[in-house]
């Protein structure tokens, strides 16, 4: 049986992600200044810029002096200054950050709930048409790449049918507000979003279909079908409800994976999230906002599987229980 | 109520149910007993409709066929009429929602009651079944083994349905467990005039709740009578395979098994190939269920066959009645033991049926057939192991030569083929089958090596009937212990019928399956090994029992009168019960609970 990773575990696991993200750039061959600060700088370096530079990030300390540095200017919201930009990179992040949200966060949303329900179906009709139509389709999707989905998406929707716009994520400078505006966001969220979930359900719908078939061979599941349940609630009280646990438990993992789906998503359909921005940020070669990119996704990440944690307690009772009379 | 005709389950080309017929009335309690595997579950299971395999034959639940019943209807009837106690294995109920709802889940789904009152309803349940009230809304992974199955049994009564199929709700338990698992059952039998059908493995769950029992063999019923009767008797080889393998305080025999394994045939009687008293016919067609005396049996030869019967047999040796007009019966595969003091014609017994001694009147019948010649054929199924070992032995044979002698004198097979059988019975009764040993002469052997080169001789012929008279007497406590556990497991394998002869009586009720004590020539009491032991009624088999040795240090004071007195009961100078007509009159052995007994001082059930 599971058991619940404790808060402390999540503290050890952020802790070496600071310091992985401190290390990274002064490991890096060459001036680790030009790694923290980026390479437009050396452009207008002055011999006293550049000793005001290393002084501002501690380079002239040792490295455990460094790191307090680093870690006082994280408490205080400082993750460095990007010049290309010209701005403070969280405030960049900052603005990226609610798109990202939006398309993994409802992607993780619909992509879970549908492989959820076409699992319990396909599960409960094993071996029937709908279920064997269904299981090739999810394979031949699985073989497909979600940047290509995208593409044939974005060329058949926005390009040949010209029903859906072709990229953003929302049309600018058009001055609609309220519900007009939350139209015109879900219309750019469309297809991202179906290529992004529609990438993430072959696997969750695979081990959902599995899971539910060994459910259904469960005693509880006889008891329930004895007792003259319904077939639904047979099928979805009783197995479903049990077989969602293994998807509940790898949604966590699940974020980590949507995140690295939504960069190419973002860059196809040019959607001005996180995504769009690292990869912009690579081309430039802007490393404060990489690293930034980097601590944010990774403390979003460790959240998001803290969430799941807290609430599969909730979804199955014997996690975390210390009233089990039996050792399981 | 629920009637079972000619049904028949298979899972794809695998019949799992043959033809079962069975009828159960409103109120009665009904238990399908069998090894595991045999089709219990699925017999169950097939009455609630939720068989995965295809189901022929009938169902009749109050005269409805409940196999047309489309599945939509069969909801309705499920947990309404017909509800079921799954066995108590991990995850029968719902791990993630709480007990109390999955009680009252029922309730609601039927559209009984509303929710609240479906609520106070299970607690209701909850309640009668004795579940501690702070565990109503425990997860069931919080609960103990038989607080689950309080649950399923509050689960299965929440619908108030007419028939319970209980599918082992007492395997697992401990015990004490157990025990209040029972009375609770009964108890709400009682209450509710609940009818049941048991579906379990456990004879002792199965005589305190059934009122008649069937017992399910590889998917078809093998016996079926009253549960106490079928108990104390049983008639078939797989029911009293059963009863024997079964550990309880009341069996004094050890524990035999059944030799083989389960094996689902198509053709012939499924119990063939584990049955010691199978003939050609048991192959090739499966026997009918049918009834015989009260019973139903399904068997070729009408159950478990009387191997050896005596029928009022006497030896006069002079003037002296050695025995005097004696009954016995020796079952096929069964040990009777012959118990009692020396010259009460135990020996005499035995040497008339094997034919050293011609008796002076009555009849012995050898498989259903009289005995009148002793051929060779007789002595092929007849053999006799002796109380000394050394004497019996010729010692001018070497081993090889004793043993072989049988079938030299049968000529049975050419000389190759009886050395390879000569090592195989050697084997088989645990001796070195070396070249270096059968040439061993008896003085060359141990007391215990001799005895089991005796009984190879008397087994190679492969007998049904082996009479051992003392066999182990002269042999230490230790040899002798090996010895009555070979000849267990012969038994078990090749289902020898025994007539074992002793004094012993803690060996004989270790060894046997029914006593009978004999003194001067008469048969005093007979029955039931553990019945005689337990309760005794005659006085000299009190007395014998009294004498038997026990490792406590206690006094005995024994009567030693030994008058010989011709008329009267034989016991009658020597019982502290002794009255004036005791030594007048000689009692008859009579039918008495399940015994036969002869004393004045019994009142009878039955005269026979």
């Amino acid at each position: 049986m599971r058991k619940i990773p404790g808060i402390g575990t999540y503290a050890i696991a952020f802790l070496i992600i600071l310091v992985l993200i401190f290390l990274l750039p002064r490991m890096m061959p060459g001036d680790p200044l030009t790694a923290i600060c980026g390479e437009e700088v050396l452009v207008e370096m002055t011999p006293e810029l550049r000793t005001e530079l290393l002084h501002r990030f501690a380079l002239d300390e040792p490295l455990w002096s460094q790191f307090f540095v680093y870690l006082t200017g994280i408490m205080h919201g400082d993750f460095g200054y990007s010049y290309y930009y010209n701005a403070p990179v969280l405030d960049i992040i900052l603005e990226a950050l609610p798109w990202t949200l939006l398309l993994v966060g409802s992607s993780l949303l619909l992509s879970t709930v549908l492989s959820i329900v076409i699992g319990i179906e396909s599960g409960w009709r094993r071996g029937k048409i709908c279920d064997k139509s269904l299981l090739t389709t999810t394979m031949i999707l699985n073989g497909f790449p979600n940047f290509f989905i995208g593409i044939i998406l974005l060329l058949f929707f926005a390009v040949y049918l010209g029903c859906l716009p072709l990229q953003g994520a929302k049309t600018p400078y058009s001055g609609l507000a309220g519900i007009d505006s939350m139209l015109d966001i879900a219309r750019h969220l469309v297809l991202p979003l179906i290529a992004l979930t529609l990438a993430q359900i072959p696997g969750s719908y695979l081990l959902m279909r599995n899971t539910m078939i060994t459910t259904l061979k469960e005693p509880f599941v006889r008891t329930a079908k004895a007792k003259g349940l319904s077939e639904v609630a047979v099928r979805y009280k009783h197995a479903g409800r049990n077989a969602m646990l293994p998807i509940v438990t790898t949604t966590g993992v699940r974020v980590g994976i949507i995140v690295t789906g939504a960069l190419f998503i973002e860059i196809i359909f040019s959607y001005p999230g996180v995504g769009l921005l690292t990869y912009n940020s690579l081309f430039m070669r802007d490393y404060p906002i990489l690293q930034g990119v980097f601590f944010i996704v990774a403390v979003f990440v460790i959240l998001a599987n803290f969430v799941v944690d807290l609430l599969y307690t909730k979804i199955d009772p014997r996690i975390g229980d210390d009233n089990t009379e039996y050792a399981h | 109520m629920l009637e079972l005709r000619e049904l028949e389950v298979s899972y794809g080309k695998r019949k799992v149910l043959h033809g079962i017929n069975l009828n159960l009335k409103r109120g009665e309690s009904l238990a399908i007993v069998g090894g595991s595997g045999g089709g219990k579950t699925t017999l169950g299971l097939s009455i609630m409709g939720l068989v995965e395999g295809t189901i022929r034959g009938e169902i009749l639940l109050d005269g409805k066929n409940l196999v047309a019943v489309p599945e939509k209807a069969l909801r309705k009837i499920r947990w309404n009429q017909i509800a079921m106690v799954f066995q108590n294995v991990e995850n029968a109920l719902n791990p993630v929602y709480t007990v109390l709802d999955q009680v009252s889940e029922p309730i609601v789904a039927h559209n009984l009651r509303d929710r609240y009152d479906a609520k106070r309803r299970a607690e209701e349940l909850m309640k009668m079944v004795n579940l501690p009230e702070g565990r109503f809304l425990a997860y069931p992974h919080q609960l103990s083994g038989g607080e689950k199955q309080r649950v399923l049994i509050a689960m299965a009564l929440a619908n108030d349905p007419d028939l319970i199929i209980m599918d082992e709700p007492t395997t697992a338990l401990d015990a004490l467990t157990k025990v209040e698992i029972i009375n609770l059952i009964r108890n709400m039998c009682n209450e509710r005039e609940l009818t049941i059908l048991l579906l379990t493995h456990d004879l002792y769950a199965a005589s305190m709740l059934s009122d008649r029992m069937a017992v399910l063999y590889a998917g078809r019923i093998l016996e079926s009578g009253f549960t106490p009767a079928l108990l104390s008797n049983p008639r078939h080889p797989y029911t009293r395979g059963l009863i024997r393998c079964y550990p309880n305080m009341t069996t004094t025999k050890d524990l035999q098994g059944i030799k083989g394994m389960m094996d689902f045939l198509d053709t012939g009687c499924p119990f063939h190939p584990r049955c010691t008293q199978s003939i050609g016919i048991c192959r090739e067609k499966a026997p009918k269920l049918e009834e015989n005396d009260g019973r139903f049996i399904a068997c070729h030869r009408g159950g478990i066959i009387p191997l050896l019967e005596v029928r009022e047999v006497s030896k006069t040796f002079d003037s002296v009645k050695a025995i005097d007009s004696i009954d016995l019966t020796l079952y096929e595969g069964e040990t009777l033991a012959l118990v009692g003091e020396s010259g009460s014609g135990k020996t005499t017994t035995a040497k008339t049926v094997i034919g050293l001694f011609e008796a002076t009147e009555g009849q012995m019948y050898l498989e259903g057939e009289r005995i009148l010649g002793r051929d060779k054929n007789f002595y092929q199924s007849v053999q006799m192991i002796f109380q000394n070992p050394m004497e019996a032995l010729s010692h001018r044979l070497s081993v090889q030569e004793a043993v072989r002698e049988p079938l030299d004198i049968q000529k049975q097979g050419n000389r190759e083929q009886r050395e390879s059988m000569v090592r195989h019975i050697l084997e088989e009764v645990e001796l070195p089958s070396t070249q270096s040993f059968m040439n061993k002469y008896p003085h060359q052997l141990s007391q215990g090596e001799a005895q089991r080169v005796g009984i190879a001789r008397a087994l190679i012929l492969n007998p049904k009937l082996l009479i051992a008279d003392e066999p182990t007497s002269a042999l230490d406590a230790s040899t002798q212990a090996k010895v009555v556990k070979l000849l267990l497991n012969l038994q078990e394998k090749r289902g020898i019928g025994m007539l074992f002869i002793t004094h012993n009586l803690a060996l004989a009720r270790k060894i046997s399956d029914r006593l009978a004590v004999m003194l001067k020539g008469n048969i005093v009491e007979e029955g039931p090994s553990n019945e005689l032991i337990s309760s005794p009624l005659h006085p000299y088999t009190k007395d014998l029992l009294k004498a038997a040795p026990t490792l406590s240090a206690n006094v005995l004071v024994v009567p030693t009168n030994n008058k010989n007195d011709g008329q009267g009961c034989p016991y009658a100078n020597r019982c502290s019960k002794a009255t004036e007509v005791c030594f007048k009159e000689k009692p008859k052995l009579r039918s008495c609970s399940s015994h036969r007994v002869a004393c004045m001082n019994l009142k009878p059930e039955k005269e026979e």
